[in-house]
């Protein structure tokens, strides 16, 4: 029997993540105050039933900026992950199908891709195209291919293997459609898994290139940026910087989570260890 | 239909299949018997055009006249299914978890056919219908967990048959079944194979399923054909010392507790250890000084059969003096 029971990991993770993510899609019908509101003259304000958490240096309410961040921080990673995630898969299905020196080749242009750190690439798209969240997605999408296309690799050379693939063969199913219907379907555990790690890794990266202002552009709120804004004032206003960082803390550990408890419920190998 | 001429296959280690020699016409059922390591699997694959990369191979298969030895992997493409299919020795992992059976049997319709979903839905029940499945309109959409294995098997016939191949091969289809099922499946093969007068290369390590399902018996050992002829007279009379110990270390109801199973001294050598000569020398227990060297001749042991030995050379001359 399968193991039923869900790790402590995993509902954690999910439990989170259906709260970011939930904030995330609020902000786009509904915040508090509308996020980019200017009122000098009530900066500061500590959290009241008006403002629950205050208001920043301009006076515009914290909530509100938080959740349209939420909202930006989960498009980015979505988008990024996804088109990544896709195209990923694609050439490692692509490679542990055609073996040989197309799978040479794919493989060691991945590698090339895993010298560019995401944020030192992401600078280097800035430094041509300005800083946009359209940088920051380009990046972190580029960064994924490579480990998506190693990812789906491993498992599809190992899929290639079974049986029921050499029973494909046999029926005359051509590599394409082999990948299509049997490969990919039983290789979706581990991308799924890996995507879920990805997601934490792409809110984080975001983040971070937000905080060298190379992200999000003013007035767009994101995480990173009112984490930098908030820098300077870190005696005056401390909330300013620690609720944003509270949020990604929250966003990067639920996805962390989700990952590391799918990937304990899907791969066979703890199954075993743990019913041992 | 299909006559395969001096197949051999060699890995970087050496030689794993020598001088294969075989054909099987319409409606005939050949067994290939040898234990493990014999490359009787290997010799199915290279037969459907799927030997593993990195393995070199060479000789003459000729399928329905068209020379395949050599041929590229597209050419192969279009004999699969059509000309030559094939059945697995573990029905629980030669379906894909997470496909229904039916649409794993429908998809050569679709691909190969060029049936409609409908039409291909309808053949697949057909099909279903005659290998034995139980319930074939339910079982179209059950996956495969939730049949037994000997309908999981009887499932991976009806795909092997989609396309109404000219040849089956079978590699160890009941080794993983039980004695009841074995024989019902065998039983299977044997109606299927007289009906649509197919021909049938049945592998199988089990004498017994070999014997009630074949005419025409092959014994290999360590990639070498050691002993050929009509399927009854081999087992009556075996002249290879292989094939002898192979019958002698089956078990029987009769000695039962009475003796020791006999058996076979070690294990087939990994190919890079065979020795050169006679494949057989090491283990035979009979051996003569050239065995081990000298790579024995076929010997006509009756009209239509042969055996690969020196012995018997040397006993033909001792007779013939």
């Amino acid at each position: 029997m399968r193991e039923r029971r869900l790790s402590p990991n995993l509902i954690i993770g999910a439990v989170l993540v259906a709260l970011v993510c939930g904030v995330a899609l609020l902000s786009v019908v509904w915040t508090p105050h509308p996020y980019a509101v200017i009122d000098v003259g009530g900066k500061f304000a500590p959290a009241s039933a008006e403002h629950w958490l205050g208001t920043d240096q301009l006076g515009r309410d914290l909530v509100s900026q938080l959740m349209v961040a939420a909202g930006n921080s989960m498009m980015v990673a979505l988008l990024a992950v996804g088109v990544g995630c896709v195209l990923g898969t694609a050439f490692g299905l692509l490679a542990a199908a055609r073996g040989g020196w197309t799978e040479e080749a794919i493989m060691r242009v991945s590698d090339l891709g895993f010298a560019f750190p995401a944020l030192l690439f992401a600078i280097m798209l800035a430094a041509a195209y300005g800083p946009s969240l359209s940088v920051v997605v380009v990046a972190i999408a580029f960064i994924n291919i490579p480990i998506f296309a190693r990812v789906s690799r491993a498992a599809a050379n190992q899929v290639w293997h079974r049986e029921y693939v050499y029973a494909a063969r046999a029926a005359g199913m051509g590599r394409f459609a082999i990948s299509r219907d049997h490969i990919l379907p039983n290789i979706a555990a581990p991308v799924i898994v890996q995507a879920t790690i990805e997601f934490a890794v792409s809110i984080l990266t975001e983040a971070a290139l937000s905080y060298l202002g190379l992200g999000a552009q003013p007035p767009a709120p994101s995480w990173g940026r009112m984490l930098s804004e908030a820098q300077t004032l870190m005696y005056l206003a401390p909330q300013l910087a620690i609720w944003p960082g509270l949020c990604i803390f929250t966003a990067v550990l639920g996805f962390g989570l989700l990952g590391d408890g799918l990937r304990d419920m899907t791969d066979p190998r703890l199954i075993r260890e743990r019913r041992a | 239909m299909i006559e395969v001429e001096g197949l051999s296959i060699t890995s970087a280690a050496g030689p794993i299949l020598r001088d294969v020699r075989l054909h099987v016409a319409a409606g005939e059922r050949l067994g290939v018997v040898g234990e493990s390591g014999s490359g009787k699997t290997l010799l199915a694959m290279s037969l459907m055009g799927m030997v593993p990369d990195g393995l070199h191979v060479t000789g003459s298969i000729r399928i329905d006249g068209a020379e395949m030895g050599g041929a590229d992997e597209a050419a192969w493409r279009r004999l699969r299914a059509r000309r030559v299919a094939m059945i697995f020795q573990e029905p629980m992992s030669a379906l894909n978890p997470l496909r229904r059976v039916g649409d794993t049997v429908a998809e050569p319709l679709i691909r190969h056919l060029g049936l409609s979903p409908r039409a291909a839905r309808d053949k697949a029940l057909a099909l279903f219908e005659e290998t034995g499945i139980l319930g074939p309109e339910r079982r179209l959409s059950q996956y495969p967990h939730q049949l037994s294995g000997g309908q999981r098997q009887r499932v991976l016939i009806a795909l092997a048959l989609a396309c109404d191949p000219e040849l089956l091969i079978a590699d160890e289809p009941t080794t993983a079944l039980d004695a009841n099922v074995a024989l019902r499946i065998t039983r299977l093969l044997v109606r299927l194979a007289r009906e649509r007068r197919m021909g049938l290369l049945f592998i199988s390590h089990d004498l017994a399923a070999v014997s009630r399902t074949t005419e025409r018996l092959m014994v290999m050992y360590g990639g070498d054909v050691v002993e050929t002829g009509a399927t009854a007279e081999v087992l009556r009379a075996p002249a290879h010392p292989y094939t002898v110990g192979l019958l002698a270390a089956r078990p029987s109801l009769a000695a039962h507790g009475k003796r020791r199973l006999p058996t076979i001294p070690g294990s087939v050598p990994p190919p890079q250890e065979l020795p050169r000569g006679c494949r057989f020398s090491g283990r035979c227990g009979q051996e003569i000084a050239r065995c081990a060297d000298e790579r024995p001749q076929p010997v006509a042991t009756a009209p239509g059969s042969w055996a690969a030995c020196h012995l018997l050379r040397a006993r033909a001359k001792g007779a013939g003096a």
